[in-house]
């Protein structure tokens, strides 16, 4: 896979690009921030961009730099990663993009495994969510805005939670131990709870769900 | 006249002890979060049994956590980055607090919004009951009214407010404290 990358941190910068060297990946262009890497990625596109979030142009120069990249090469793949898991963050990604997008723990990429693994689901169309921040959301909902959650059973709970991190209906079947018709049964009351009607596509009522899931947790943004 | 010098000294020391715990919370991003989080990859390419790098590399993902723990208790990054708003809604939702929050987008320096943040936390974890917090930006004041609360949690308002030559009101209603920007 073809991959650039920008982050401020030399020392994290060296260690992942050696990670993605070890994982047979073709690192194009590494750099130290977002305008750089746009600079260096308009000739030439890539499978998938890893961008800091918290690096220049400041303060979360990832995000500006990804949305600009969005709008001018829509084929790439971006994979944000960071120092911080924060659901806030996640809205504002999901607002860049809702396919082809991920957003990882810096420290939880360290294996050739998980990096790859995580770079190929972004490549192929994904949403990639660290699994801790997907799963802090539905453990501690907060209760004044969990009414729209709190209309879901326990069972669609976990298929919600489990789309959040961008899984497969095969995969949330495979995770839950229920067959793919029961998981599209599931699927189809949580849109039903969440008012989303089948006017929109299939992928788009999923990702308006996690949304729609996301933001009661979070609360409102003016 | 030192009369008129005491609350502005004061003041502008309380300003600096905001900017400088604004400035800590970035070293430790920059300097040791990106060091220790380097290491996490470093360990990745290391030819060595798979689940002896696994363990160290739980060590370095739990010395982050607190790392970042840490980092939250001096100026959590999102204050500085995206303001009260989002800093108060991820606070409530980590620690379930029920709380409606009501927060203007507005932004009015380090001091102010640091102050009026952990004076809220404080606020939050003392809650008892459903609380409503709004905050309005007021000229160069950012205006902070608490419903619900122990009236006795003004203090704790007035405790930040005061150095940075704020005030609290109470009344049957709410606890208002005022923040003075920059």
């Amino acid at each position: 896979m073809r991959v650039a990358l920008a982050e401020d941190g030399a020392l994290f910068r060296q260690g992942l690009v050696m990670l993605l060297e070890a994982a047979g990946h073709e690192v194009v262009a590494v750099e130290p921030g977002g305008d750089e890497l746009l600079r260096a990625l308009a000739g030439r596109p890539v499978d998938v961009a890893v961008l800091d979030i918290r690096m220049p142009p400041e303060p979360d120069g990832g995000l500006v730099t990804a949305e600009r990249l969005r709008a001018s090469h829509p084929d790439t793949g971006l994979l944000f990663l960071s120092h911080y898991a924060e659901s806030h963050y996640l809205v504002r990604i999901l607002e860049i993009g809702t396919e082809r997008i991920g957003y990882r723990l810096k420290e939880k990429v360290g294996s050739v495994d998980v990096l790859s693994d995580t770079l190929t689901r972004i490549a192929e169309g994904e949403i990639v969510i660290e699994p801790v921040l997907a799963r802090r959301l539905v453990e501690k909902p907060r209760t004044d805005r969990a009414n729209v959650v709190a209309a879901l059973s326990e069972r669609e709970r976990d298929v919600v939670r489990l789309m959040a991190e961008g899984r497969s209906n095969g995969a949330i079947a495979g995770e839950l131990f229920v067959s793919g018709k029961a998981v599209e049964k599931h699927i189809a009351s949580i849109f039903d709870k969440f008012g989303l009607h089948a006017d929109a596509t299939e992928s788009n009522r999923r990702v308006l769900a996690v949304l729609t899931y996301l933001r009661s947790q979070q609360g409102e943004r003016s | 006249m030192t009369t008129a010098d005491g609350p502005t000294r004061r003041r502008d020391v309380r300003r600096e002890h905001w900017t400088r715990r604004r400035q800590l919370e970035r070293r430790l991003h920059d300097g040791a979060a990106v060091r220790i989080s380097s290491l996490a990859l470093r360990l990745g390419v290391l030819d060595a049994p798979r689940e002896q790098i696994e363990a160290l590399q739980d060590e370095v993902a739990a010395a982050l956590d607190e790392l970042r723990a840490v980092a939250a208790g001096i100026y959590p990054p999102l204050l500085h980055e995206a303001g009260l708003g989002p800093a108060l809604a991820e606070r409530a939702r980590a620690t379930g607090v029920d709380v409606a929050l009501d927060v203007a987008d507005d932004r009015c320096g380090p001091a102010a919004e640091g102050a009026a943040y952990f004076a809220l936390v404080e606020v939050l974890a003392a809650a008892r009951g459903p609380l409503a917090v709004t905050v309005r930006r007021d000229g160069a004041t950012l205006v902070v009214a608490v419903a619900g609360a122990d009236p006795g949690l003004a203090a704790v308002l007035a405790d930040e407010a005061g150095p940075l030559g704020g005030d609290v009101a109470v009344t049957a209603a709410e606890i208002v404290g005022r923040f003075p920007c920059g």
